[in-house]
């Protein structure tokens, strides 16, 4: 008379554990697969080289940089278009009110590498400050924009010799860092 | 009868032990899966990381020595100093 109440118990507790064991293991595969790659630091990067190459091509200076014997100041403006970068890419995904990308660029002479003699950049400035943080690795830290600094050296058409600072630097934390 | 009830009882206890220790199990492996997400990141460098591949922003500073090499060793200081003030 007890078997069958027994079994039956049995029974909704093998279900109640079937239940609990799949849920577990699908909520270690969500939390596992749901936390995002962070891949800004190699994003940076590829930021920096995009814009080193596209002022310097086999050492030489693009002409486009300099007028009449001096730096060309306008080419601030016209930057963006002459090397095919577009921040405007995060429509969409929540971002969008804010450009979650910068770059700077330096150049210095050989005669004062102390301070730059030209200098322009783009995007978004209020990303720059972020990268002069000392980053612990916290949760909080990992929330910094992510910055790469490049240097190189190239010359001009007249073998005047120029140094280069290149910062990029990528926001993207929501998209890049769990919360 | 007490012989049954009693058997009851242990079986009972040896269930809701064995429902627990799955339980500590779930959440030990929850709690690493926790650990392991967070640790989620790419941390490829394109910088060059031995002799044979080449770093392209060095290779730049290459081909413009071979054009000028005066000052070299002030250049090789001043681009060593990259990333100091990160």
């Amino acid at each position: 008379m007890n078997r069958k109440g027994t079994d039956k118990i049995l029974s909704i507790y093998w279900f109640a554990v079937l239940t609990l064991v799949a849920g577990g293991i699908f909520a270690m595969v969500y939390i596992f697969y749901g936390a995002p790659y962070d891949v800004r630091g190699i994003e940076s990067e590829i930021l920096a080289e995009r814009i080193a190459d596209c002022i310097s091509r086999e050492g030489i200076i693009d002409s486009e940089f300099f007028v009449e014997g001096g730096f060309n100041y306008g080419i601030q403006n016209s930057f963006m278009d002459k090397c095919n970068l577009n921040f405007k890419v995060e429509e969409g995904y929540g971002d969008a009110s804010e450009m979650q990308y910068f770059y700077e660029v330096e150049f210095y002479t050989i005669n004062n590498i102390e301070s730059f003699a030209f200098s322009f950049n783009g995007g978004n400035t209020n990303w720059k400050e972020e990268c002069f943080i000392k980053k612990e690795s916290n949760k909080e830290y990992n929330r910094l924009a992510k910055c790469t600094e490049e240097r190189f050296y190239a010359v001009d058409e007249k073998k005047e010799q120029y140094l280069i600072k290149i910062l990029s630097v990528i926001g993207k934390s929501e998209k890049n860092v769990k919360l | 009868m007490l012989n049954y009830k009693k058997g009851q009882v242990g079986e009972s206890i040896t269930w809701i032990v064995a429902t627990l220790i799955l339980i500590a199990i779930l959440l030990v492996f929850i709690y690493l899966s926790i650990t392991l997400s967070k640790t989620k990141s790419l941390n490829v460098s394109l910088k060059a990381d031995s002799e044979d591949s080449v770093n392209w922003i060095n290779s730049k500073t290459e081909m413009a020595y071979s054009i000028n090499a005066n000052n070299k060793n002030k250049i090789e200081e001043w681009i060593s100093l990259e990333g100091k003030n990160e």
